[in-house]
């Protein structure tokens, strides 16, 4: 009995990733391209940078980046701090 | 528990080690220019230290100076959060020094170019600073993981 | 055309590596087929034109996780409930 529940939740995860294969978007063809249109046209050279990416992440969305930098901080002090301690003892 | 390796390990880990860090800082210094940046080549560089963990053993991950790098992972964050800041004038994170003829202030046209290293504005700067923190911050992380074991049964005895 | 064949095997190739290290009893060889599904993977975000995302799996994926998994296999046990130990 459980395991035929098993065999039915992994045939419905299944058929609903073929469902979500086969209805994928074409690449590079999104649906709203306002935003994208704006970074590809004028994002070279407002930051001078030839990667859009590196543009995005550390110029137009830097916000992000300065969270994701200080998350990484905070799990270097905390691993310092748990850690780190139990070798002075 | 965890010893030494072959020599052959060692010599391999100690010749890969220059090929690793001219990877990473070429991925950090060309974030502008090509896929990469500070995180992916800072994480490049910090695999060399696992990789030399693996090999030489616990031995050699007492011999890691934790202040040190625990000081450049903070002057990597507090740079980067200046750098922020000094845009301030315009915004939050505002490019300051694109495209003007200073520092990184290359100015290019639009379209295809062969890229040139003096353009970018803060990215490249920002490049750096993201670097040094990744790696500093993994440098800590792997050591302290490796050692910690050993070093709390030590203190047992 | 080519391009869909290469992304199906890369697809199988990610499925396969990914069962191979839930099922294998080896926790070494399971945290090599991580890494060998991390590489797939990778070369997947690079057909969808993403070299930025590449990099970064590359380096996190394949370099780093692999080396703090076989440190924590080194400080525990490489044999999954305990077999053959």
């Amino acid at each position: 009995m459980e395991k035929r529940i098993k065999v039915s939740v992994l045939l419905l995860l299944c058929a609903f990733l073929l469902m979500a294969g086969m209805f994928l978007h074409e690449e590079g063809n999104p649906d709203e391209t306002e935003m994208d249109d704006y970074f590809i046209e004028n994002g070279q050279v407002e930051t001078g940078s030839n990667n859009i990416v590196a543009a995005i992440v550390f110029d137009y969305r830097g916000l992000d980046t300065l969270g994701e930098a200080s998350v990484l901080f905070a799990a270097a002090i905390g691993v310092l701090i748990v850690l780190g301690a139990t070798k002075n003892e | 528990m965890s010893k030494e390796m072959s020599p052959i390990v060692k010599n391999v880990a100690c010749v890969l080690a220059i090929p690793i860090i001219i990877f990473g800082l070429y991925i950090i210094l060309h974030g502008h220019l090509t896929p990469g940046g500070g995180f992916p080549g800072g994480a490049i560089m910090a695999s060399l230290v696992a990789l030399f963990l693996i090999a030489f053993g616990t031995g050699w991950a007492k011999k890691i100076n934790k202040g040190i790098l625990s000081w450049g992972e903070s002057i990597g964050l507090a740079l980067f959060g200046l750098l922020a800041f000094l845009g301030l004038g315009t915004s939050f994170f505002n490019n300051f020094l694109a495209n003007s003829n200073s520092l990184f202030g290359m100015s290019i046209p639009f379209g295809p170019n062969q890229g040139f290293l003096w353009t970018g504005g803060t990215i490249p700067l920002m490049n750096i600073a993201v670097g040094l923190e990744v790696f500093a911050a993994l440098s800590i992380i792997i050591p302290i993981m490796f050692s910690s074991d050993e070093s709390s049964k030590e203190g047992k005895k | 055309m080519i391009f869909e064949f290469l992304q199906a095997a890369l697809l199988l190739g990610i499925v396969a590596a990914g069962f191979l290290a839930v099922k294998s009893e080896d926790l070494l060889k399971a945290v090599i087929f991580l890494a060998a599904m991390s590489l797939l993977l990778t070369s997947q975000f690079y057909l969808f034109q993403a070299p930025d995302v590449a990099i970064a799996e590359a380096a996190v994926g394949v370099g780093l996780s692999t080396a703090i998994f076989v440190i924590t296999i080194k400080k525990t046990e490489r044999w999954e409930n305990g077999k053959k130990n």
